[in-house]
């Protein structure tokens, strides 16, 4: 691991990754005051199965759906997956892109460790952030009026970590192994969303069903972290994959020539 | 230090496709040298350096740096070399006296004392956010990284680019100081004027393809010369550009500038044929000299 690397590229997401984790706290104290006055009024959405699915149940009228569905969802996994995929895009890609990472190779650092050093930079933001979910949904549970328990809330904050290093994992793989920020924002961002659509769509169809295996958001969300608590197969799985996609980012950074 | 030369390319290549690239490299570059690189921009300067480094990989050849393998020992190389690459670029967000810490630090430290002294050098502004500082400023910034380890060999990709005629002087200053020590400069440039107080031998590049390699003196030697003759009369220059050896010929009144290779012999002579009122010799042009070999040739 080369430390300055991670260092620096902490530093510089310092003040967005701050500003994201007030924002998801503020957000969860919100919708926790929100729901006494407005979640009973709602209740359980009468809509399509497929459309409840991504909305996490749509159920309203409980504090568990209420922040299954406002928060669990949509919000949390994308605040954490958009800070993780844009930021591993950002230090590697991006950083080849502007000609800094020419100067930082040209310093006596291997390469493997220089991915090592940024995935572990990315790592870092992305459990602030699941910090943030964690705290925020304590906070903003304790407001709507208590009902979910603190290992329930932990298992969520758990899950969405794991959420948050694969879909920077993918980033990462994609940045490194390419050189091309624009490649790797969006070929993240599509696993991620892809992911979400599929894991609440497939299951309605039998014969495409088992496509829910192949997203990460089934693996985050599919086992139902605020009820069930954590899913260790789910981490296990999302722990698997962000290894193996450091690793390809780190081969693939190793293999090729650092773009102009 | 290592014995042998600082650099040695064996026939390296980078071939980019459609022409692009380097070619064939063969290259020797001495201790305590300071060797300059030339040519027209896409020439190959750039991607040579790059391969010295291992930022980018041959198709071909290979190359040793300080007697060691680019490929196999890049790491001990990039410790014992400093680099300023011609794009540089530097994170905006940082001073430049945290970038600097930050890239020292990946060498497992440098002497301050070294930086601080650099600093002075070029009256560099270490307490402002890169981006708010001009390309010449941040062009200093660069330098210092490169030098402030005080490495074997330093390799510069347009070193002087944005840099005000003072900080040049500083520059060219440090060079000849480092080159006393015996450390070794390779650098790059693609005007001749910028290189040519300081370097002791020069290679041409052109296409990824190696022109020439010589000193200046004998580029010079070779070189176009001229001479301004004044006449009394009026002179044809069709007379002059008729003559064996005559490269060039340029009228002003009644004065000819008269380009030639080899003997005046046949220039003296014509121009003893009018009333000659005065005879002034042209210092060699250096940018004749590289524009020759810059310019394409047929084929």
């Amino acid at each position: 691991m080369t430390w300055p690397v991670t260092r620096v590229t902490l530093r510089l997401r310092l003040a967005g990754t701050a500003w994201a984790a007030l924002g998801l706290v503020a957000v969860m104290l919100v919708v926790g005051a929100l729901y006494p006055a407005v979640g009973h009024t709602i209740g359980k959405l009468n809509v399509p199965s497929s459309v409840a699915n991504l909305l996490g149940g749509a159920d309203y009228g409980t504090i568990t759906g209420w922040f299954r569905s406002e928060i669990a969802a949509v919000y949390a996994p994308l605040v954490i997956g958009a800070l993780a995929i844009t930021g591993a895009s950002a230090a590697t890609a991006g950083e080849e892109e502007d000609g800094i990472l020419a100067l930082v190779l040209a310093h006596p650092s291997l390469r493997s460790r220089l991915v090592l050093a940024k995935a572990a930079a990315i790592a870092a933001i992305v459990l602030t952030v699941a910090l943030a979910v964690w705290v925020g949904l304590i906070l903003g549970v304790a407001v709507g009026g208590g009902g979910i328990t603190v290992s329930h809330i932990t298992a969520l904050a758990v899950q969405v970590a794991f959420f948050g290093l694969a879909a920077g994992a993918v980033s990462l793989a994609l940045g490194a192994g390419t050189g091309r920020r624009s490649l790797a924002n969006g070929g993240a961002a599509t696993v991620a969303i892809l992911g979400w659509l599929v894991n609440s769509f497939a299951p309605l169809v039998g014969s495409i069903a088992w496509l829910k295996y192949a997203s990460l958001f089934y693996y985050y969300a599919g086992h139902d972290p605020l009820t069930r608590g954590v899913d260790v197969p789910g981490i296990v799985v999302l722990g698997l994959v962000s290894l193996a996609l450091t690793a390809a980012a780190v081969v693939g950074f190793d293999r090729r020539d650092l773009r102009a | 230090m290592s014995d042998g030369p600082a650099i040695a390319a064996t026939g390296l290549s980078k071939d980019y496709g459609s022409g692009r690239g380097l070619f064939a490299l063969d290259l020797e570059v001495e201790p305590g040298e300071i060797f300059g690189f030339l040519g027209p921009n896409g020439a190959g300067k750039s991607t040579t350096m790059r391969l010295l480094l291992d930022l980018i990989r041959p198709t071909s050849g290979s190359a040793r740096v300080l007697g060691l393998d680019t490929r196999r020992e890049s790491l001990e190389i990039r410790r014992r070399v400093g680099f300023l690459p011609g794009d540089l670029a530097l994170h905006p967000k940082l001073t430049g006296r945290a970038m600097l810490d930050h890239l020292a630090q990946l060498r497992g430290g440098v002497d301050p004392r070294v930086r601080d002294s650099l600093a002075e050098r070029f009256d560099a502004d270490l307490d402002r956010p890169i981006r708010q500082l001009s390309t010449g400023n941040r062009q200093k910034l660069g330098l210092i990284q490169a030098f402030m380890h005080e490495p074997e060999l330093l390799i510069l990709d347009e070193p002087i680019a944005g840099l005000d005629p003072l900080v040049q002087q500083s520059f060219h200053a440090l060079l000849g100081e480092i080159s006393a020590e015996g450390r070794t400069v390779f650098l790059s440039s693609h005007t001749l004027s910028e290189v040519e107080r300081v370097t002791h031998r020069l290679a041409i590049l052109r296409r990824g393809r190696l022109v020439v390699v010589d000193s200046l003196e004998n580029l010079r030697r070779v070189a176009v010369q001229r001479l301004e003759i004044e006449f009394g009369d009026d002179v044809d220059p069709a007379e002059f550009r008729a003559l064996p050896g005559v490269a060039d010929v340029e009228a002003s009144g009644g004065t000819l500038t008269i380009g030639f290779e080899g003997s005046a012999d046949a220039v003296v002579k014509a121009a003893a044929a009018h009333e000659v009122v005065a005879i002034r010799p042209r210092e060699d042009d250096l940018e004749d000299i590289f524009l020759r070999y810059f310019r394409e040739t047929p084929g």
